[in-house]
């Protein structure tokens, strides 16, 4: 993941969830999140998502969420390929909080710190279960 | 491996066709099940990056769209195109950049041939009337017209081309760091014959 500039506010991100209740990122604050900008045709996509559950389970759910946003699918779609999961699925139909977020491309990952800042970012497929990942992750719990 | 899903490579290393038509197949199958590594049929480095591609066929990118609201008539000029499936992958230090402009494919008798612009597709979709959520998967399923890949990036999506070049063809990608501008060269490449 590269480190992004200091204090760069993360933008809005306000969704659906898969039971149509509203989730905002900013109720988060004081945690850490990852977030997760995905589709299930995407190979890298499908190939990381289950790292998803695995480093949410590696950390408690007072200090740390992950969301992940499907990108302009239909929710059944989703389900049959994401089942149950063990964080927040959100709804991206139109695609416009990607835009906001200057994704380029699928799979797109942020950090958020606990502030609420931009950390981290990736392009691309990991494992988030990766022990630089991780280890990043709770430093930014430290601080 | 996780459960009984079981991947057979040999098909994936026989053929492109049925190679991508398993991959789209797997989209019923649930987040648990392990998901198969992409198998590259070509590969080529400068440096600490590394293009990598796929031939893609008509019907592949017939059903690939359908199954995401493209109807067959909508679609048909984009699958009979002559396209890949390109990976790419910074594992140097710095950051690079592409523009899928500076981009050329060069048939076997030595003619360049541009990449079509996903926002000219986009231009016929709008025009054909395509459904929204259709276009947005199209959007992101194609590799970007620029992209910008930080150290350890690795950037997925198809591309086409104007026109199809006579084959065996070579595919010139250009990308930029702070030492200037470099080009990774694919060769060999073959649009398929469907």
């Amino acid at each position: 993941m590269t480190a992004m500039p200091a204090n760069r506010q993360a933008p809005t991100l306000r969704l659906n969830d898969e039971d149509g209740k509203v989730v905002d990122l900013a109720q988060y604050r004081g945690k850490v999140v990852l977030v997760n900008f995905w589709a299930s045709w995407c190979p890298p996509c499908r190939k990381e998502f289950p790292s998803l559950g695995r480093v949410r389970k590696l950390f408690k759910p007072s200090e740390f969420e992950v969301l992940a946003v499907n990108v302009g699918e239909e929710p059944d779609f989703v389900f049959s390929f994401a089942g149950v999961t063990a964080f927040p699925l959100l709804f991206d139909r139109d695609s416009n909080a990607m835009t906001a977020w200057g994704v380029q491309g699928l799979p797109t990952t942020f950090v958020i710190d606990r502030k609420g800042h931009v950390a981290y970012r990736a392009n691309g497929g990991r494992e988030f279960d990766d022990p630089d990942i991780v280890s990043a992750i709770r430093q930014l719990l430290k601080s | 491996m996780q459960g009984s899903f079981r991947i057979d490579w040999g098909i994936i290393m026989r053929g492109p066709l049925l190679g991508f038509l398993l991959v789209i197949s797997l989209a019923d199958l649930p987040a648990h099940a392990e998901e198969p590594e992409i198998v590259w049929r070509h590969h080529a480095s400068h440096r600490n990056v590394t293009i990598t591609a796929n031939p893609l066929s008509n019907a592949s990118r017939t059903s690939f769209y359908r199954g995401r609201g493209f109807t067959a008539e909508s679609i048909h000029s984009y699958a009979r195109s002559c396209g890949f499936s390109i990976g790419m992958r910074n594992a140097g230090s710095g950051p690079i950049t592409t523009r899928l402009a500076d981009w050329r494919a060069v048939g076997a008798d030595g003619r360049e041939v541009s990449i079509r612009q996903p926002a000219a597709w986009d231009a016929d979709w709008e025009r054909l009337g395509v459904a929204q959520a259709a276009r947005i998967a199209f959007r992101w399923a194609q590799f970007q017209s620029e992209n910008a890949f930080e150290p350890g990036d690795w950037i997925m999506g198809m591309v086409t081309l104007q026109e199809a070049p006579a084959t065996p063809l070579r595919l010139v990608a250009r990308y930029h760091d702070s030492k200037g501008n470099h080009e990774i060269v694919l060769d060999r490449l073959a649009c398929t014959p469907d």
